[in-house]
């Protein structure tokens, strides 16, 4: 059993800007499951994800201060993904320290095809994809939540869904 | 196969939909801890690779790489039950008289191109109740023990399935 985002968050407490845990922890505890969906889906890793979470969370406890009031979701989904992207990066050095290939990750037995496919993605063309179609979230908001321009998001998003044609195609 | 946006957008939810999204977090408030402390990211991360880089971590991960094949999945208990033609209502009852008490819905609503050809405006939502209408898209048992159901509200969904095209329940 994985330990609990908020649970690593207690010894910040003193230190914290937060001065009303429960007006905190109401508005974050909804968006957590699905924080760590989308960070399965992007990191490929259950475990992976699941620290990103956790770090997300204590993030968001640190600056709740200078939260603007806005889509708390978007604002924590903003955190998560550039920390996942970030451990990518540090992931790929690592392994390729010690020449070892990729760690066995989290599938999906139910649409093998399209994981695969998924998978044949960056990263963040691959987050992009997830954020549009699952969240529902304009090409404008994606590029706030990932750092990125809208029309480099609609790049993605246009090149991402011919690149997945592409291989279900060729699967299919 | 050729899929459209639609299709692929559909296949995208339920994908992230199976994806496992286990532990509700734990309150903040001091005096109610509970749960575990967990290391910091980077030093988590170097734990996971470092077990990874050990003969026993690769068959710790092994274990941990869990596949949760859909429901309705060949060889899963209601292969061929086709509930994608199932109104939610009927999809709840018929998952209760199979013994599945536990179950999230997760609906989609708002529509699915923004009318230039682009995509729409919508929102996700989860409840403990199947809603009354939309397209129901059988998911799978995730990692917290619950099956997940996506029903798909949104205005020119398809469906999927046997009943893709069909009229939205």
């Amino acid at each position: 059993m994985r330990s609990s985002p908020l649970a690593a968050i207690q010894p910040q407490l003193a230190t914290a800007s937060v001065t009303d845990p429960a007006a905190f922890e109401a508005a974050v505890r909804p968006h957590y499951a699905n924080l760590v969906r989308r960070l399965v889906v992007v990191l490929g890793d259950e475990n992976d994800a699941q620290d990103v979470a956790q770090e997300t969370y204590l993030r968001a406890f640190r600056s709740w201060d200078r939260f603007d009031g806005g889509d708390v979701r978007a604002w924590l989904y903003t955190i998560g993904l550039r920390l996942a992207f970030n451990q990518l990066r540090g992931r790929r050095r690592w392994l390729a320290a010690i020449q070892r290939i990729e760690p066995r990750t989290w599938t999906d037995p139910s649409d093998p095809d399209l994981w695969a496919a998924l998978r044949t993605l960056d990263p963040r063309t691959r987050t992009a994809l997830l954020l549009s179609a699952v969240d529902g979230y304009t090409q404008r908001e994606i590029g706030v939540i990932l750092g990125a321009p809208e029309g480099t998001v609609a790049s993605w998003l246009s090149r991402g869904r011919a690149a997945l044609r592409r291989e279900l195609g060729r699967d299919g | 196969m050729t899929d459209t946006d639609d299709d692929l957008d559909m296949r995208l939810v339920a994908l992230a939909a199976r994806a496992p999204g286990r532990d509700d977090p734990p309150s903040l408030s001091p005096g109610r801890r509970r749960g575990r402390f967990a290391a910091p990211l980077a030093l988590a991360a170097i734990l996971v690779l470092g077990v990874v880089a050990t003969a026993a971590g690769a068959v710790v991960v092994q274990t941990m790489a869990e596949g949760r094949p859909g429901i309705e999945n060949p060889g899963q208990p209601l292969a061929g039950a086709n509930m994608e033609c199932m109104t939610p209502p009927q999809a709840a009852a018929f998952l209760a008289a199979h013994g599945y008490r536990d179950v999230v819905w997760q609906v989609e609503t708002g529509q699915v191109t923004d009318g230039g050809g682009g995509k729409g405006p919508s929102s996700t939502s989860e409840q403990a109740t199947a809603p009354e209408h939309g397209y129901v898209i059988p998911a799978s048992v995730a990692g917290d023990g619950k099956l997940h159901m996506v029903v798909d509200q949104r205005a020119g969904a398809t469906g999927v399935g046997a009943c893709f095209g069909m009229p939205m329940p």
